[in-house]
C-alpha cells in the first residue's frame, strides 16, 4: 500500500477541529457573525411586513426558528455529530428565519412546521449538512408548500390600510394555530379588503386580471397597486434592498449574485414590456414585487448553494432573474423566485466546472478544459 | 500604521486577491538593532539551506575560529557554513532542527571561548577588479543564501547571465510582525546598497529596482538618503502599497513589471533576478569586509517577549537562549518565521538557521492557533483573497474527499502557500494544511509510482532474464540431446558396420579355419603319403 502524509487534525467526521500549521494570525472573520449580520440585515423587511401584514409574520418566524434548531439538534444527534458548534454556526436558524419570511402571515403553524423541518431534513443534513447541500433548504421548504398547499400559501392578507377586518394579536395567534379567530372570523373573511374583494398579493392579482382578459391598465387601476408596485409591498421591498446593500458594505455578501439577478430580469422584462405594455409588467414593478429584493440579496446570495466562482456568480444570478421573470409571465405561479433558484442550484456544479478562474502564471483556463 | 507618501519611481501594477491582517510591526521597529551575549553553544544545522546537507570539516574537539569554515557544499546546490564565533566544537551529531515535526538531523555544536575571535579576513573592496567567476565563486564561498526565507543558494540563483535584465531588490516585508529587513535598511542602508551594486556587476547591463511596502516611511527615506550619498541614480525606487503578499517573488514582480512568471518557468526566464535586502547586506560584508554569512538579523517579538526588537543572532543559537535573553513570560506558542507562513516550533532548544527572520513568543490568546474549523459554506471569501487566483474552496472539496487529480487540476501546484485563504475563512478551515497534504500526498504518490514502476521494469528484466535462462538451457539440453541422439545414431550405424566387418572377419577367419584344417589334413595325408 502506498504511505501517504496523514492530516493532521482530520477525524472521521470530517471535522478538522484544530489549525496546526500556518497561518497563525487571528481570524476576523467567523460564519456564526455572517450568519448574525444576515438576520440583522432583514430587519428592516421584517418590521415592514409586520407593519403592514401583522404580527403573524413574527409568529411564523418564531415557529419556524423553533422548528429549525429543535429538528437540527435532533438530526445532528441521529448522525453523531457535536451539536452545540454546529447549532452555533446559525446556519439553520437562517434557513428558518429567512423561509419564515417568505411565508403568508396567517398559514397555519403545523405547514410552517413541516415546511421548516422538510428544509432542515431533507434538503440540507440528507446531502450531508451544512455546506454538502445543493439545493438552497428555504427554498425547498417553501416549494414544498407552495406545491402541497396552494391555497394557503398564496392567502396573503391584505395591507393593513386596505383590510375590512384589520387582524389583532390575539386574532393572529388563534388563526395561526386553530384556523379561527376569537370573533369566529376565517381566513377569508380577513382576507377582504375594503372594497369587498378578495385581497391577493399585487403579482397574483395582475396575474389574474391579465388571465381574466383585462389589459395591464385596467389591472393595475385596483387599489392594492400604488407607487412602484403595490400597496405595503413595495416598502417590504425597498426595505430588503436596505438591508441587501448593508450586507454588501459588511462584505458578507457580494454584490456580483443581487446585481445580476436584478440585471437578469431586466434583461428579461424590458424588451417584453416594451413589445407589448398592455400585457407585460414595467420591470420596477417586477423588481419592488413580491420576494424580488429578498429572494436577490438574501436568497440567492446563500454562499453554499450559490456558484462560487466571479464569472460563474454572474451566470448564477442572470439565471435567476431570467427565470423568474418568465415564470411570472408566462408559467402558472404569480412569483417565481423560489423555482428560479432551485433550477439554477441544480446548474451550478456545471457553471462552477466551466467558469474556472486563470490561475497566475497559465494561459486561458478555457483552454484547459476538457 | 504611518504610510509613506514617496512617491514610487516606477509605475506599480495591480495583484489581485491579498489582504490586510493587522501589522504588528511597530511592536519591534521601534528599538535600534542590538545584540545579545552569545549562547553557551551554537548549534549549528548543516541542512541549513535549500540543496544538499553541508559536510562537516571539522572534528569533536577541534578549535575553531570566527569565519572559519567548518562545512563544505555537497555539490554546487548546496552552502558553506562557517563558524559562527571562536571556540570549540563538541559535537556532530543529530539534534532536533528547526522544523515542524522536530526532526532531528547532523549539526556542528560548538561551545564558544568568549574570545569572539576572527580568522584572518580578506576583504575585497576593489569590486571592479574582479571577474565575474571570481565574484561568484566569493559570494560561494560566504555561505551566502537568500536571506528572505527560501536559503536558496545564492551563487546559483546569481549564476545565470543571459538574458536578465533587471535585478528586484526584494524589501516588501509584508509579513505581519517581521521588521528584520525595515530596521536593516534604516540603519544600514547604504551597505545594503554597496551590496545591490556588486550584484548588478555580475550583469553587463542591468536595471535595479527595489521594492518596498509603503508602510516602512523611514527605510524609504533612509534608502533614498544613502542612494544620494553613493549617487547610485540608476537605482529606482518602487513604492508598493501594503498588501500581504506583496513579498511574494511572484508577487513583487507582478507588481513592478505587470507580467506573471509563467507556470514552470523561473523569473529569470523574464529576464528577472531577484534578491532579499538581508542578501544585498550578506554579499556587501563578503566582499568589503571579507566576512562569510554567520550571523542575520532577526526579528524578535510577540506579545510574551519583553525586549522586543531586531538583534543580530549568530547561526546555531538556541531559540530558548533567544526567550531567556529578551525576559519572554512563558511564550504559549513559539513561531519561526512570520504568523502567515512560519511554523510553531516543537521545542526552544532549536538553533537559529539562514532563513530564521522571526521569532515569535506569543501571549495566551494572541494567535489564532485553536480555533476550531466547522465545514465550509463556498463563501469564496478564499477565492477572493488568493493571490494567485486560485479556487481554494474547490481545491479545499477535494484535497478533503482525496481526489488528488481534481486538485491538480484546480492548479494546487501554483499555490504560494501564503496563508490568505485561510486567514479570511470564515469557517477557520486550515486551507493551507490541507494543501500541504494534498501536494506532499500527491509527491509521495508520484515517488511511490516511479518507485514501483522501476520495481516493475526490475521485476519484469529478472523474470526475462530466467526466462531466456531457462530457455538457453532447454536449448542447451536440446541441442544435447540432439546430440546425442545423433551420436546414438551414428553409434548404431557403426555397430552395423562393425558387425558387417566383424562378420566378414569371422567369415574369413572360418575360412581361414578351414583353410587351416585343409591344409593340416593334407600335410597330414601327405606325412601319410
Amino acid at each position: 500500500m502506498t504511505k501517504t502524509t496523514q492530516l493532521p487534525g482530520k477525524n472521521h467526521k470530517g471535522l478538522c477541529m484544530k489549525a496546526l500549521s500556518s497561518p497563525y494570525d487571528k481570524k476576523t472573520n467567523s460564519v456564526t457573525q455572517m450568519m448574525l449580520w444576515v438576520v440583522g440585515a432583514t430587519l428592516p423587511g421584517v418590521f415592514a411586513l409586520v407593519y403592514f401584514f401583522g404580527i403573524g409574520v413574527i409568529a411564523n418566524i418564531m415557529i419556524a426558528c423553533t422548528t429549525a434548531l429543535a429538528t437540527e439538534s435532533l438530526i445532528l444527534r441521529l448522525r453523531q455529530r457535536p451539536v452545540a458548534p454546529i447549532l452555533w454556526d446559525g446556519s439553520a436558524f437562517v434557513t428558518a428565519w429567512l423561509l419564515a419570511l417568505a411565508l403568508p402571515p396567517l398559514l397555519p403553524w403545523w405547514m410552517t412546521v413541516l415546511g421548516t423541518a422538510f428544509a432542515i431534513v431533507f434538503a440540507k443534513h440528507v446531502y450531508g449538512g451544512l455546506g454538502n447541500n445543493i439545493f438552497n433548504p428555504a427554498m425547498v421548504g417553501y416549494v414544498l408548500l407552495l406545491i402541497s398547499f396552494p391555497l394557503e400559501m398564496t392567502t396573503w392578507l391584505p395591507p393593513q390600510e386596505l383590510a375590512a377586518n384589520p387582524v389583532g394579536v390575539a386574532d393572529t395567534i388563534s388563526i395561526i394555530f386553530s384556523g379561527q379567530a376569537s370573533n369566529a372570523a376565517t381566513v377569508d373573511m380577513l382576507k377582504q379588503g375594503v372594497d369587498g374583494y378578495t385581497m391577493a398579493t399585487p403579482l397574483d392579482h395582475i396575474k389574474t386580471q391579465l388571465a381574466q382578459g383585462y389589459r395591464l391598465p385596467e389591472a393595475e387601476s385596483a387599489p392594492i397597486i400604488e407607487g412602484l408596485s403595490g400597496v405595503g409591498w413595495q416598502w417590504v421591498n425597498l426595505t430588503f434592498l436596505l438591508g441587501g446593500l448593508a450586507l454588501i458594505l459588511k462584505k458578507v455578501i457580494g454584490w456580483q449574485i443581487p446585481l445580476s439577478v436584478l440585471l437578469g430580469m431586466g434583461i428579461v422584462s424590458l424588451p417584453l414590456f416594451f413589445a407589448n405594455s398592455d400585457q407585460y409588467l414595467f420591470p420596477m414593478f417586477h423588481g419592488f414585487a413580491g420576494a424580488t429584493m429578498l429572494g436577490a440579496f438574501f436568497i440567492a446570495t446563500d454562499p453554499v448553494t450559490a456558484s462560487t466562482t466571479p464569472k460563474g456568480r454572474w451566470i448564477f444570478g442572470l439565471g435567476i432573474g431570467a427565470i423568474t421573470i418568465l415564470i411570472r409571465t408566462f408559467g402558472g405561479y404569480p412569483d417565481a423566485i423560489a423555482f428560479a433558484v432551485l433550477l439554477m442550484n441544480m446548474a451550478v456544479p456545471m457553471i462552477d466546472y466551466y467558469t474556472k478562474t486563470r490561475t497566475y502564471g497559465h494561459a486561458n483556463k478555457a483552454k484547459e478544459l476538457r | 500604521m504611518e504610510r509613506s507618501n514617496f512617491a514610487s519611481e516606477i509605475p506599480i501594477h495591480e495583484i489581485p486577491g491579498g489582504i490586510h491582517p493587522t501589522e504588528h510591526k511597530t511592536r519591534s521597529n521601534q528599538a535600534a538593532i542590538r545584540t545579545l551575549p552569545l549562547a553557551g553553544e551554537l548549534i549549528i544545522n548543516l541542512k541549513g539551506q535549500a540543496g544538499n546537507r553541508s559536510i562537516p570539516v571539522v572534528e569533536v574537539g577541534d578549535k575553531v575560529l570566527k569565519g572559519q569554515m567548518i562545512a563544505e557544499c555537497d555539490g554546487i546546490f548546496s552552502s558553506y557554513q562557517h563558524a559562527p564565533t571562536s571556540g570549540t566544537v563538541t559535537a556532530i551529531e543529530d539534534r532536533t532542527i528547526a522544523h515542524p515535526s522536530g526532526l532531528s538531523d547532523r549539526c556542528i555544536v560548538i561551545q564558544p571561548d568568549g574570545e569572539d575571535q576572527w580568522r584572518e579576513l580578506s576583504p575585497q573592496t576593489n569590486i571592479d577588479s574582479l571577474d565575474r567567476e571570481a565574484m561568484l565563486a566569493r559570494i560561494f564561498e560566504s555561505g551566502i543564501v537568500g536571506l528572505g526565507g527560501a536559503s536558496f543558494p545564492s551563487h546559483v540563483k546569481l549564476k545565470r547571465e543571459n538574458g536578465i535584465h533587471t535585478l528586484i531588490i526584494n524589501a516588501a516585508e509584508c509579513e505581519p510582525y517581521i521588521t528584520c529587513d525595515d530596521k536593516l535598511l534604516q540603519e544600514h542602508a547604504e551597505e545594503v546598497l554597496k551590496g545591490t551594486e556588486i550584484i548588478s556587476k555580475l550583469y553587463a547591463d542591468i536595471n535595479i529596482v527595489i521594492g518596498i511596502e509603503d508602510n516602512k516611511p523611514a527605510a524609504i527615506d533612509a534608502l533614498a538618503a544613502a542612494r544620494e550619498s553613493l549617487s547610485l541614480s540608476n537605482i529606482k525606487i518602487a513604492v508598493v502599497p501594503t498588501k500581504y503578499p506583496s513579498g511574494g517573488e511572484k508577487q513583487l514582480i507582478q507588481l513592478l513589471t505587470g507580467k506573471e512568471v509563467p507556470h514552470g518557468k523561473l523569473p529569470a526566464d523574464l529576464g528577472l533576478v531577484m534578491h532579499n535586502v538581508g542578501t544585498c547586506f550578506a554579499i556587501y560584508e563578503a566582499f568589503y569586509q571579507g566576512k562569510p554569512l554567520i550571523q542575520r538579523l532577526v526579528t524578535l517579538t510577540g506579545d510574551a517577549c519583553q525586549k522586543p526588537g531586531n538583534y543580530w543572532v549568530p547561526f546555531g543559537t538556541p531559540v530558548e537562549h533567544l526567550i531567556t535573553q529578551t525576559d519572554a513570560q512563558s511564550p504559549k506558542h513559539i513561531i519561526m518565521g512570520g504568523p502567515m507562513m512560519g511554523f510553531e516550533l516543537p521545542g526552544p532548544n532549536v538553533g537559529i538557521v539562514k532563513a530564521t527572520n522571526c521569532i515569535i513568543m506569543s501571549a495566551e490568546g494572541e494567535l489564532g492557533i485553536s480555533e476550531p474549523a466547522l465545514p465550509c459554506i463556498r463563501c469564496g471569501a478564499c477565492m477572493d483573497a488568493c493571490p494567485a487566483s486560485l479556487l481554494p474552496q474547490q481545491l479545499f472539496w477535494h484535497a478533503q474527499a482525496d481526489e488528488f487529480d481534481k486538485t491538480e487540476e484546480y492548479d494546487l501546484f501554483d499555490c504560494i502557500e501564503c496563508g490568505a485563504c485561510a486567514y479570511v475563512c470564515p469557517s477557520h478551515i486550515p486551507l493551507v494544511q490541507y494543501y500541504r497534504y494534498a501536494k506532499s500526498t500527491i509527491r509521495n504518490n508520484k515517488i511511490e509510482k516511479t518507485k514501483a514502476e522501476k520495481a516493475r521494469q526490475r521485476h519484469e528484466a529478472r523474470q526475462e532474464r530466467l526466462e531466456r535462462v531457462k530457455r538457453e538451457k532447454a536449448e542447451k539440453h536440446r541441442k544435447a540431446a540432439e546430440a546425442r541422439k545423433k551420436a546414438a545414431e551414428a553409434a548404431g550405424k557403426k555397430d552395423e558396420k562393425k558387425a558387417a566387418v566383424q562378420a566378414a572377419l569371422a567369415r574369413v577367419q572360418a575360412k581361414k579355419k578351414a583353410q587351416q584344417a585343409d591344409d593340416k589334413d593334407d600335410s597330414a595325408s601327405g606325412e601319410e603319403s
